[in-house]
This record gives structure tokens, C-alpha cells and sequence, in this order.
């Protein structure tokens, strides 16, 4: 079938550029000035000892061939092995597994805030098109995107957590939870921790999703399909979320894969204003420790991601939309 | 004043008899909670990342943990004595060259093993091979006295620092049968994993990043403690984030870092500020100076850095006056400093007139300074000021942290100008100071080494002879003497003396304000809650 | 990402998906040509304002510090003074008592400069590369574009601070971090403005007369896609500023020029007692930005009349 070669295809594409970006990765540390091995101890400075070095020469393979350390390392890494790091004296994995949860708790929620309040306010807006606040949007949007997140999350700061005090201003939990807590109330704690980033990073999205939602909305509405179902005599509620939203929404899965990535790196200075203890977080105090593995090893992780994401949008974009004919992913 | 008397007492002390034997002493008899007060969780919050709580393979904050993870020897109390610990008696040989020491008969692991003479050996050796201050260990050349709690250390030259050294925060007891399996101790796993310890907290979680948690240790050697039942310490490198955490209540306890804080705290009425505590670590900010590069070669320019720092300025800009005046090397809460030594007043002629000797007219002359974010980058922005006024450009050359600054400055022929850089005193001279100046700590790729790459033989006979002279009032002489000729060369301007106040709830109780402040046990600590 | 629905073949475009934002716009062919296109940017009252903001923005970083003889490092007064106070500078005083208007005065500079350098380099080399994939078709588009698409996978910020981290963080390794992330979605509009203009009459034209490819690059299809370009420089340069902000703000930035980014980083730890020195510079950055794109939407719209309203 067509459809399955497609989906192998792009797959293996992404199989692919998942390879690209490991020796990427690797080719970077190499190209970096000085040794691999002070490149990545560095950052233990004063505190590495030879035989730290040592076993990482060892365990990097540097006298071997390159060629033979690059297959090394891509065998490792999808292992899962980041290997060591001697910076923080511990495996680098150790360090990241914790902090995915956060992260992507914080994505995710930012993306859903945005993809919703996004839609909604879009389709508001492609329901009136001459109307005020449509035209308005557009400013919205342009507003939304110039803002830069760290300022956005310091207003917010200000404003809910010092002079109103509604919300938490760092962390993600409350230090003082008493140890026997419940489920509920340990969600709840974390939900009222994850207002104000989820805000911030959201808004970035938010206005451009609503300026989509919009445009592709109008397109819809005025499509024959959409007039046949109000010929039809079908309710205007039906016709707006059942067939409408459904095919309105498709353009925003197509970027949502894309956007991913610039979450993440939005998640960044968002986690760094928050305090909150996600990869993005890790990230910034590695470069100030000079953890060299550890931010090779977020920056391949997150890569991944995003190039899964992609794929994936991808592929569930081909599904969902048969009509549409994609000649090809470019 | 009572505390330099009292140190000058300290080494007498140790020649002498040694403290006798006191069952279970507490440095805090006289504030001891009730009943219902015992327990509860103390929530710290901290500022600086450690990437493993054992103090005896390195140094720095990690003590801060690393105290309530493991015991030592002795403690020092308010004035410098060292009261017992782990060791419950000792003294020295009539020629200085042996210590020997009992350990206490209870004291376990938080395993169950027996804290013994091995294990004291082991940390000795641990230390002196991987902790960076050599000089706490080095004339120690043995430790005898196997599995049992009768030990004595072998010296091989007087070692007046050897009691200070004995903390919990420079050799905390590290057990021998967990670490001593061949693993290179810096890279060893059980550094922060299934960490086996010897005080009076054990350690919960540790995740290296953001969050530390212990828990009462229910079979410490000290009947009765310690009095909370967890501790939590949080690691947050913000200070606006401490800041509100503290007054939100988040917060039990914060360290402190920026003087707007402290000023703001004062005026809180739910919170109390004390300036008690640290004094032993002595903190002293240095501005350091490369005297290889052609800039800095001529003693006049250093002096006319010197007279063009204005301190009160600087206190009032970066610290909000929060810190005091430092004036030598070893920080003035030390009796080894010397009150009456001459200070470089801040005096903008006599700069104009120095640089003008060394060849330097309006202008000519433009300083790199190396900083870091954080209020050292606040201290150099204030610098660039100052030296502006006595006709010197400076160039800010910032980098993105410490580890990167230290770097540079001790490469090989290294070019840096001006560093600003953080030192402590660590309690006695012989740990923290000569280090800086010692013409043979000169050293490639060690960091917080003699990083000027000073050299004065004078100086170096001096401090030699101060740190193995037993007598106090003769060491004092030696030391005013060796800082008198280092103000002469001037190869570091200090920065400032800084005080490291805690800030905190009212109602905790005996909060750690002791001689190593948070770097000792806070087993006496209580919440009244 | 192409779509054909229902013959119509439409764009879905992401615009600079740099570090901070995905603008999407769907759009259709019609262009207005010139003078027409002018008229219809002064009648866009948000493009307008965007103007006159970045034209004040401009005047302030560069025309009026060589009349300000105060020097932005000097230590004018009391520490934390809110703007506004009598006796005190207008725009307040920061953590060392410096006059904070003029630190930002001086800083958009600083900020402009780098971002500038960056787009450049953006645009240059997205420029290139869409120009040849578009244009060439084939294996050399396919090639490109995979190579397109691996630097838009690349996260932005996190490249950058492993750049940094390796390479130390200099001016020039910050301008080639953020040119390096930010190329691609250049390379995209160039590359389908390209494709579009090569089936044109007048390309196909120049081809049988036996022009070269290059010259039929530079002097026909460039000159027609300048309006996509123009509109790209401009939401680059947006791009680049945050990106520049945000790498600052995280103390990646030259301590010497302070600008606008890094300025809100240096206050951030005094935000408590003094939110203006943190809301200020961050203020200049969003309208720097914001009239940008203002622009950037205005000369678009100008160009494609049938997007208005979108």
C-alpha cells in the first residue's frame, strides 16, 4: 500500500537524521579547541584526577582511529549510554531521567494551553472576519511573538507571585508537603507550581496557533463541504466542531512537530526563571559547571525528540487527511 | 577580645592535657528543646551546587551537607577550642610529634560498623591523596592503632593547625570498608549513591542538582541527638528566589548573599538575621593580581590599584554595606591578624603620583579584569568605576562561571591581568593562606593555588617558620610580620572581609552559628513550631 | 511542507521558526508590484506605527548618544530609585545607582549590532541555499533540503549554549550559534519563491537566449523575489534579537556594552525592590521586535494585497 510505503519512508528518513545528528554531536566535541577529554572534564576542574581521565580516554577509545570512536559512540548512545560524566561524578543518565518528567510536563502543558485557548480564540475570530478583534488578532500574534519568554515569565513574576502573591514563584513542589500527601493533593501542588510557566511559554504559541486557527477556520467555513452541511440544515454547532474544527485543526498538527523544538528551547529560560527541575534547567547549569557530556547528551536527547515529534506529526497528518495529496515531505 | 584569647589558649591547650573526656557534649547545654519541640523538618535553602557531600576527597560547600553527613574528630566552639566529637580525649606528645586520641565507645556507621582507628587512618590518607588543601595532612605520616579505639597519629614536624584540620568539615570520617576497594576515590559511586556516613543525619535523597534530603541518624553516639527529624536542603542559585522563599515560609533558613536581602530581612518582623557564624572560614574577596604580565610587573602600578580602590564605595555598592574592611591576608577575625598593619586608604592623588613614576599618564593604561556573573561582575562593574578616577581603563572580561575564570588564569603562562576571585582562610593560616603565597604553590592547572605568581623568599621563610612555631605569641609575630612585606608587594588587593550572616525564622532554635557556621553539625538545631 | 488541495497549491509556511516563535501564513500567488505595494504599507496603520517606532528606536541607539556626554557607568545616585522620583533620573537607577535610561540607551546598540550581524549571515546563507535548491530542482533541492532540515531539528538556545560551552562565548561564536540555528525557514521561502519564479515567462525567456544560470538568478528571478527576502530580513532580524536577548539574559554576553538582554539578567536577582531595571530594557526588546514584524506583516501584505486580514 501506498500509504505503509510512506510511513516506512518516513520513518526511515528519521532514522536517518537521528544518525546525523549523533555524529553531529560528536563531530562538534572533537572540532572543539584543546583535548576531548579537557572539553568534557573541564568543568572538573581542580577535582578530575588522572585516573578519572584516564578511564575516559579509555572509555571514549581516543587512541583509537576516529572513525572507530564514532562507532563507539553511536553504539552507545543507543544503548542509552551518555557514558560519564566527571564533572558532576556521576552517569549522565542519572542526571537527565529525573528531569525529562518536568520538562515535558511543562511542554506538554504549554503546547495544550496554547493548542486550545489557540483554537478557541481562532475560530471566534474566522466566525466575525470583519470584525474588531479579528483584525486585532493579527497585532495579537505579532505581540505574542515579540515578547521574549524570560521577560514575559518575570512580569508575571512580579505581578502574581510578589505583589498579588496568587501563585508559587519557584520550584515545582512545595518543600513543606507533608510526606504522607496523597496522589490528589501531590498533583494539585505541582498543577499550582505549573500556572505561571505554562503561561509563559504558552503565549508565544498562543497568539501564532490563534492566527492559524483563524486562516485555516476561514478557509473551511467557506469550503464547499462546510456550505453542503449548512445546506443540509445541519445545526451550526455540528458543523463547526464536528466537520469545521476537525480539518482547521489539521494545519496546527503540521507545525506542532516543528514547534517542538522551540518549546524545548524556550523551556530553557522559562525552567531558568521558574527554578523548575526540567532538562532545560540542567542544561543552563551545565554550561556554568562546564558539563560538557551532559549538555551533549540533553542536546541529542531533545534532537531526538523533536525528530520523533516530526515523524510522527507527519505520519498521523497523512493519516487523519487522506484527501489531501502530500507529494512530498519536504 | 574574648576570641583571640581564647585561641591563643587553643594551642596551649593541645600541648597540654587535651580536653578530658565529657560524656556527650553539647556546644548548646543551655538551649535544649522540650518534649513536643523535638523533630519536625528543618528547610534550608542553599545557593551553590555540590556534586557529592564527601568532604574528604574536596573542599567547598559540599561541607555544608557533608557536616550533617559525617562526623569528625572535634568541634570548635565559639572560641576556637576543640571540644570532643568523635574523639573523646587526647593530647600530644612532649615533643609535638604524636597525637593520640580514643574514640568515642558508640560510635557506629550508619551500617552498624564500628567507627575505629582504620577508618580515621583511611580518611587521613583519602584526604591527604585527594583533597586539595595538602597542607592539612602533610606532616601526618601514620595512624596506628587498627580496629580499635585507641589511635595515635604520627607527625613528622610541630603541626599547630593539626586540631583545626580535625573538623567535621575538613576530615569528616569516611568508613574504610565501603570505600576501600581499590575504585579511584574521586570518581567512586558511593559518593552519592547508598551513601554510608558517620553523623548524625543519613542522607535520603541526593540528586545532585536541586535537592538534598537527610534524615535523623536514631543511633548517633551523642545521647539525645539530633533534635529535627529531617532536613531539607534545597539548592536554589537565585537569590530573589531564597528571598521569597523565606518570607512565603518556604524557607526555615537561607544563606545569603546579596546585602539588599540582609537589609530587607532585618526589617522583617517574622525573621531574624544574625551575623554570628563563619568566622573560621574567612572569606575574603580577593582582587588578584598577575605580576607576569607586563601591566602588573611594577609594584607601583599594584600600590596605585591599591590607593585607587575605594572600599566604602565598593561595600556600599556591591554589598550594601554589608561587609568590613580587610586590610592583610589572613581575615581580621583571625588573632593571627594584625590589627595596628597600614591599610591602603583610598587616596586618588597618591595613585595619579604612583602611576605617574611607574610611566603611566591619563589614560595610558587599560587593566582587563576577569569575572564571573553573580556579584563579582557587580564588584568589577564597580572597579571600571573607580580606577577610572586615577586614570586607568578597564576592560571587563567576563566569563560564563568560575570554573572557565580559574581556568584561564592558571594555564600555562597564563596572561590574565586581574582576577576576582573568592579565598577562604579556612581556620588556621597554614590551610587557606600560605597557599597564595608560597613561592612553590606556584602551580599550573591548581585552582585557588598562588595564582599571582608571587614570589618573595622573605616571605616564604616566614610563613615556613610560622606554620610548625607552637607558641602562639611567636607565631603571631611571624605571621604580622610575613603580612606586613605581602602589603608592601601588594600582589592581591582584598576585596573586602565578608561577613556571612544567616538569615531565618524566629523560631528556630540554636541555628548553626558556630566558628564553621552551616559547615558544622546541626544536630542541636531545633524549630520551636 | 507543500500541500495541494483541490488544485489550488498553497504554501503552509512557517516564518522563522527560530528559538521563540512559528508565524504561519497561508498564501496565495497574486503580487502587487511597487509603487502599489508602497501605498498599501502607508495605509496599514499597524506597519505604520511599526515604522515609526523602529525609526525612534534607531534615532535613540544611535543618534542621540553622541550628544549625551554622561558616562552609563557612572554611579549617579541612590541605588534602586523608582523612575520618576524627584532629583533622580527619569527611567530610575539601578543595583549600583546608574542612570538606567541610559543604559539602555546605550545598550540597543549593542543589541541591534549583534542581531544584525546574525541576520545577515541568516539570510546570506538561507538565502543561497533556498536560491540554488529552488531554482535547480532535482537531487540538488533534495539534497539541500535534507540538509535544510537537519539544522531546523537542531533546538536553538540548546545549540547554542553547547557552542558556547565548547567554544567559548565570544561575539563571533553567538553570531554564527544564532545564524547557524535561524537559516533554514529563510532557505524555505527563498527556495519555493524560486521554484515559483523559474516556470515564469520571462525566466524561460532568458533561459533560451542562453543567459547563464547565475546571471538569470541575479539579475531576473533576485530582483522579483526582493519583497520575500526584504520580509525574511526582517523577521530575521526579529529572531536574532531574542535569540541575542535570550542568550544575555542568561549572562552569554559582553559584560562591557551591556545590552538590552544581558541588562535584564544583570537585575533579575533584583527584581524585589527594583522591577523597572528588570522591565525596562525587556520593554525595548519587545517593541524593537514587535515593530519588526509590524514591518515585516506590512511590506507582506503590501505585496500580497489578498492576505489582508489575516
Amino acid at each position: 500500500m501506498r500509504q505503509a510505503s510512506k510511513i516506512a519512508k518516513r520513518l526511515a528518513e528519521a532514522a536517518l537524521l537521528i544518525l546525523a545528528v549523533i555524529v553531529f554531536n560528536f563531530m562538534l566535541v572533537h572540532l572543539a579547541p584543546g583535548d576531548v577529554v579537557d572539553a568534557l572534564s573541564s568543568g572538573a576542574f581542580g577535582d578530575a584526577s588522572e585516573e578519572v581521565n584516564a578511564r575516559l580516554r579509555e572509555q571514549l577509545k581516543l587512541d583509537e582511529p576516529v572513525l572507530v570512536q564514532l562507532c563507539a559512540y553511536i553504539g552507545n548512545v543507543l544503548q542509552g549510554d551518555f557514558g560519564y560524566s566527571p564533572v558532576a561524578k556521576a552517569p549522565v543518565m542519572d542526571l537527565i531521567l529525573p528531569r525529562v518528567a518536568p520538562t515535558l510536563l511543562l511542554a506538554i502543558s504549554s503546547l495544550a494551553f496554547a493548542v486550545v485557548l489557540g483554537v478557541a480564540i481562532g475560530t471566534y475570530a474566522a466566525r466575525r472576519p470583519e470584525s474588531g478583534f479579528s483584525h486585532s488578532l493579527t497585532v495579537f500574534s505579532l505581540i505574542g511573538f515579540a515578547m521574549p519568554v524570560f521577560w514575559t515569565g518575570l512580569l508575571l513574576l512580579i505581578v502574581f507571585g510578589v505583589w498579588l502573591q496568587w501563585l508559587p514563584i519557584s520550584g515545582m513542589v512545595n518543600l513543606r508537603l507533608p510526606r504522607d500527601a496523597t496522589l490528589i493533593e501531590r498533583a494539585l501542588d505541582v498543577g499550582h507550581h505549573l500556572i505561571l510557566p505554562t503561561v509563559s511559554l504558552g503565549v508565544i504559541f498562543l497568539a501564532s496557533f490563534s492566527r492559524l486557527a483563524r486562516a485555516s477556520m476561514l478557509e473551511v467555513l467557506q469550503s464547499d463541504y462546510v456550505r453542503t452541511a449548512r445546506a443540509k440544515g445541519l445545526p451550526e454547532r455540528t458543523v463547526l466542531y464536528k466537520h469545521a474544527l476537525r480539518n482547521g485543526l489539521i494545519p496546527i498538527v503540521t507545525i506542532l512537530g516543528m514547534e517542538f523544538g522551540v518549546l524545548l528551547s524556550g523551556a530553557i529560560l522559562v525552567e531558568t526563571v521558574f527554578a523548575w527541575p526540567g532538562l532545560g534547567r540542567l542544561a543552563f547549569t551545565s554550561v556554568l559547571t562546564r558539563d560538557t557530556s551532559v549538555l551533549l547528551a540533553i542536546l541529542t536527547l531533545v534532537s531526538v525528540t523533536v525528530i520523533l515529534a516530526n515523524a510522527l506529526t507527519d505520519i498521523v497528518y497523512r493519516l487523519i487527511d487522506p484527501r489531501l495529496r502530500v507529494p512530498e515531505a519536504t | 577580645m574574648k576570641t583571640r584569647t581564647a585561641l591563643a589558649t587553643l594551642v596551649g591547650l593541645a600541648l597540654a592535657q587535651g580536653a578530658t573526656a565529657q560524656d556527650d557534649p553539647k556546644l548548646r547545654a543551655d538551649n535544649v528543646p522540650p518534649e513536643d519541640r523535638r523533630g519536625g523538618t528543618l528547610v534550608a535553602g542553599q545557593h551553590i551546587t555540590v556534586t557529592h557531600p564527601i568532604g574528604t576527597v574536596a573542599s567547598g560547600m559540599r561541607n555544608i551537607a557533608g557536616a550533617q553527613l559525617n562526623a569528625g574528630l572535634i568541634r570548635l566552639n565559639d572560641d576556637y577550642e576543640p571540644t570532643p566529637y568523635l574523639a573523646t580525649s587526647w593530647e600530644f606528645s612532649d615533643d609535638g610529634r604524636a597525637f593520640s586520641f580514643e574514640l568515642h565507645p558508640e560510635a557506629r556507621f550508619h551500617d552498624g560498623e564500628d567507627i575505629t582507628c582504620t577508618d580515621v587512618a583511611f580518611s587521613v590518607k583519602t584526604s591527604q591523596e585527594n583533597h586539595p588543601f595538602k597542607t592539612m595532612f602533610t606532616p601526618v605520616t601514620d595512624v596506628t592503632g587498627g580496629d580499635s579505639k585507641s589511635c595515635t597519629m604520627m607527625l613528622d614536624s610541630e603541626h599547630p593547625a593539626l586540631l583545626t584540620a580535625l573538623s567535621p568539615g575538613l576530615l569528616p570520617i569516611i568508613p574504610e570498608h565501603v570505600f576501600n576497594d581499590g575504585q579511584d576515590m574521586q570518581s567512586h559511586p558511593r559518593l552519592t549513591a547508598d551513601v554510608v556516613g558517620s553523623g548524625p543525619f543519613k542522607l535520603v535523597e541526593w540528586d545532585g542538582n536541586d535537592l538534598i534530603r537527610f534524615e535523623r541518624n536514631d543511633d548517633f553516639f551523642i545521647e539525645g541527638l539530633p533534635y529535627l527529624d529531617e532536613i531539607v536542603i534545597d539548592i536554589v542559585a537565585d537569590p530573589s528566589t531564597l528571598a521569597l522563599g523565606l518570607e512565603s515560609g518556604q524557607y526555615d533558613m537561607a544563606s545569603l548573599w546579596s546585602g539588599d536581602d540582609i537589609v530587607a530581612a532585618e526589617a522583617n518582623p517574622n525573621l531574624k538575621v544574625i551575623d554570628k557564624g563563619f568566622e573560621a572560614i574567612g572569606s575574603i574577596p580577593f582582587i588578584q593580581m598577575n605580576l607576569r604580565h607586563p601591566n602588573l610587573e611594577d609594584v607601583r602600578v599594584r600600590q596605585a590599584l591599591a590607593y585607587g580602590y575605594d572600599f566604602d564605595q565598593y561595600n556600599s555598592l556591591v554589598y550594601a554595606g554589608q561587609h568590613r574592611r580587610q586590610c592583610g591576608g589572613i581575615q581580621s577575625q583571625s588573632p593571627f591578624y594584625n590589627p595596628d598593619a597600614e591599610c591602603y586608604e583610598h587616596d586618588i592623588e597618591k595613585a595619579r603620583a604612583l602611576l605617574s613614576d611607574a610611566g603611566y599618564e591619563e589614560g595610558d593604561l587599560t587593566i582587563e579584569v576577569s569575572t564571573y556573573p553573580g556579584q563579582l561582575q557587580t564588584a568589577a562593574e564597580v572597579l571600571k568605576q573607580q580606577w577610572s578616577k586615577i586614570g586607568v581603563n578597564v576592560d571587563i572580561d567576563m566569563h560564563p562561571d568560575e570554573v572557565t575564570m580559574l581556568s584561564e588564569m592558571t594555564a600555562e603562562d597564563s596572561d590574565y591581568q586581574i582576577g576576582l576571585v573568592g579565598l577562604w582562610n579556612w581556620g588556621d593560616p597554614v590551610i587557606g593562606v600560605h597557599r597564595s603565597y608560597n613561592c612553590d604553590n606556584r602551580k599550573v592547572g591548581v585552582a585557588f593555588s598562588n595564582m599571582s605568581w608571587y614570589c618573595n623568599e622573605e616571605v616564604d621563610a616566614l610563613l615556613a617558620e610560622a606554620g610548625a612555631e607552637l607558641d602562639t605569641e611567636k607565631r603571631k609575630a611571624l605571621y604580622f610580620q610575613a603580612t606586613d612585606l605581602i602589603n608592601e608587594d601588594v600582589p592581591v588587593i582584598y576585596a573586602s572581609n565578608e561577613v556571612w550572616y544567616t538569615r531565618m525564622q524566629q523560631d528556630v532554635q540554636n541555628p548553626p552559628d558556630g566558628v564553621w557556621g552551616w559547615m558544622d553539625s546541626w544536630a542541636e538545631t531545633w524549630i520551636d513550631r | 511542507m507543500s500541500v495541494e488541495r483541490e488544485g489550488v497549491e498553497r504554501e503552509v509556511v512557517a516564518g522563522a521558526p527560530g528559538v521563540f516563535r512559528a508565524a504561519v501564513d497561508v498564501r496565495e500567488r497574486d503580487a502587487a508590484p511597487g509603487r502599489a505595494a508602497l501605498g498599501m504599507f502607508l495605509r496599514n496603520r499597524a506597519a505604520v506605527a511599526g515604522a515609526i517606532m523602529m525609526i525612534v528606536i534607531l534615532l535613540v541607539s544611535y543618534a542621540l548618544p553622541p550628544f549625551v556626554t554622561a558616562d552609563k557607568n557612572d554611579f549617579v545616585g541612590g541605588r534602586h530609585t523608582p523612575p520618576l522620583t524627584e532629583g533622580a533620573p527619569l527611567f530610575g537607577t539601578d543595583y549600583l545607582g546608574r542612570d538606567i535610561g541610559l543604559i539602555v540607551m546605550h545598550g540597543g546598540s549593542t543589541t541591534l549590532e549583534v542581531a544584525g550581524f546574525a541576520a545577515v549571515l541568516i539570510v546570506f546563507v538561507g538565502a543561497l541555499v533556498g536560491a540554488i535548491a529552488g531554482y535547480h530542482g532535482g537531487w540538488v533541492d533534495k539534497v539541500l533540503m535534507k540538509f535544510t532540515e537537519f539544522f531546523q531539528i537542531l533546538p536553538g538556545l540548546l545549540f547554542a549554549l553547547v557552542v558556547v560551552a565548547l567554544f567559548g562565548a565570544s561575539t563571533l561564536t553567538i553570531v554564527l550559534a544564532i545564524g547557524i540555528i535561524a537559516w533554514p525557514p529563510v532557505a524555505r521561502q527563498t527556495r519555493s519563491e524560486f521554484m515559483k519564479q523559474k516556470s515564469l515567462e520571462y525566466v524561460k525567456a532568458a533561459r533560451a537566449i542562453g543567459a547563464s544560470d547565475t546571471r538569470i538568478i541575479l539579475s531576473t528571478i533576485l530582483p522579483n523575489a526582493l519583497p520575500v527576502l526584504i520580509v525574511q530580513i526582517t523577521l530575521a532580524m526579529g529572531t536574532a534579537i531574542l535569540f541575542e536577548a535570550g542568550l544575555s539574559f542568561l549572562g552569554l554576553g559582553d559584560a562591557d556594552s551591556l545590552s538590552w538582554g544581558y541588562y535584564v539578567g544583570l537585575n533579575r536577582q533584583y527584581f524585589l525592590v527594583n522591577w523597572w531595571g528588570v522591565t525596562l530594557p525587556g520593554l525595548m526588546v519587545f517593541l524593537t521586535v514587535l515593530s519588526l514584524s509590524l514591518i515585516g506583516d506590512g511590506i507582506q501584505d503590501a505585496v500580497n494585497p489578498k492576505l489582508r486580514g489575516r
